[in-house]
């Protein structure tokens, strides 16, 4: 989902900005909040990020398709730190891996941060809501939102240059071409992430469940 | 001579190489290794090249704008394994920091708090 600089046009690398933005102020305002309630919140904040900066770095060779791909690792910062936080935390991931990595591009950091913070981000922590909603097991609830949270990345990856580059083609079809490109390898990897989406919070709230406690319910708490 | 890390000599005394928590950070890291050595063994033996699946849809879409794709930057051969090394050296460094600040063991965390008063 590391779209690169030189395939999207101006205006849809601004538009994508600007969605970014409208996400990033809040976000900024999520944390400054988080913190003054919970001062440990600042060091979980800096882990998560580091932590998505290497999970979204990460490429696993898939051997079935013969190519290798990436989790992302933000449907769990969502659930962790909430989605908001996840977006300003993906925003300066990918400026750094574009920077110093060469993953994508400094122009599509807009389109990037739409497609892992924003998409990815907020479909695992509105999957996880529902599920805890309907009590379902804190394990089963990250899992599924980690597996959803990394192919909604893709699947929005895949729009935004389907929106970009589908010319005369239908814009379905072509999102579909590019989608496939992606969804042979990431399919395998989206189940991997969430095993590890589960298992991570999992280990998190055995050791800690008081720094958890607004992903706990009050049974559970007390 | 005293520091954040002179904690108490009992916790020296506990401190072992291969504690529970070593285990199991060993025993992921050599699944995973193993999971990435028979996935590159058997690509190489049916030729698959391995590329990024970010590449090829860059590719692909390159085709379709009919222009180049390029990173921010072009790092050459090795210097995308340094690049990568040295970035999650760091970054493990700063995920292990916090993770012992907040998730360390109860007795690590009072121990220090002692000390800490």
């Amino acid at each position: 989902m590391h779209i690169e600089d030189g395939i999207l046009s101006p205006l849809a690398c601004g538009v994508l900005y600007g969605v970014t933005a409208a996400f990033v102020v809040p976000g900024i305002s999520e944390i400054k909040r988080r913190i003054r309630e919970n001062p440990l919140y600042k060091p979980f904040l800096a882990m998560v990020g580091v932590a998505v900066f290497v999970i979204s770095a990460m490429h696993f060779p898939v051997p079935v398709t013969g190519s290798c791909s990436h989790p992302c690792g933000t449907a769990l910062a969502a659930i962790i730190v909430g989605p908001f936080a996840t977006v300003v935390i993906s925003a300066i991931v990918l400026f750094f891996q574009a920077i110093f990595l060469g993953h994508g591009g400094i122009t599509t950091i807009g389109a990037n941060t739409v497609s892992m913070g924003i998409a990815g981000g907020f479909s695992g922590y509105l999957l996880w809501k529902f599920l805890r909603a309907l009590r379902c097991p804190l394990w089963f609830a990250a899992g599924l939102a980690g597996l959803v949270g990394d192919l909604v990345t893709y699947l929005v990856a895949a729009l935004e240059l389907a929106i970009g580059l589908h010319g005369n083609i239908p814009l379905v079809k072509q999102w579909m071409i590019f989608f496939i490109g992606y969804a042979p390898t990431q399919l395998p990897l989206a189940v991997a992430e969430a095993v590890f989406t589960s298992a991570v919070l999992m280990a998190m709230l055995h050791r800690r469940p008081d720094l958890l406690s607004n992903i706990l319910p009050k049974k559970e708490r007390e | 001579m005293s520091n954040q890390f002179n904690v108490s000599k009992d916790t020296i005394e506990d401190t072992r190489f291969f504690d529970g928590f070593t285990k199991t950070m060993l025993a992921v890291l050599f699944l995973l290794l193993l999971i990435v050595f028979a996935s590159g063994k058997y690509m190489s033996s049916h030729a698959m090249k391995g590329v990024g699946t970010d590449d090829k849809v860059n590719d692909l879409a390159s085709v379709a704008a009919r222009t180049q794709h390029h990173p921010f930057i072009e790092l050459p051969g090795d210097a995308e394994l340094g690049a990568f090394s040295v970035a999650n050296f760091f970054c493990g460094m700063i995920v292990g920091y916090h993770w012992l600040k907040l998730f360390g063991t109860k007795s690590h965390n009072s121990a220090k708090k002692t000390v800490d008063d």
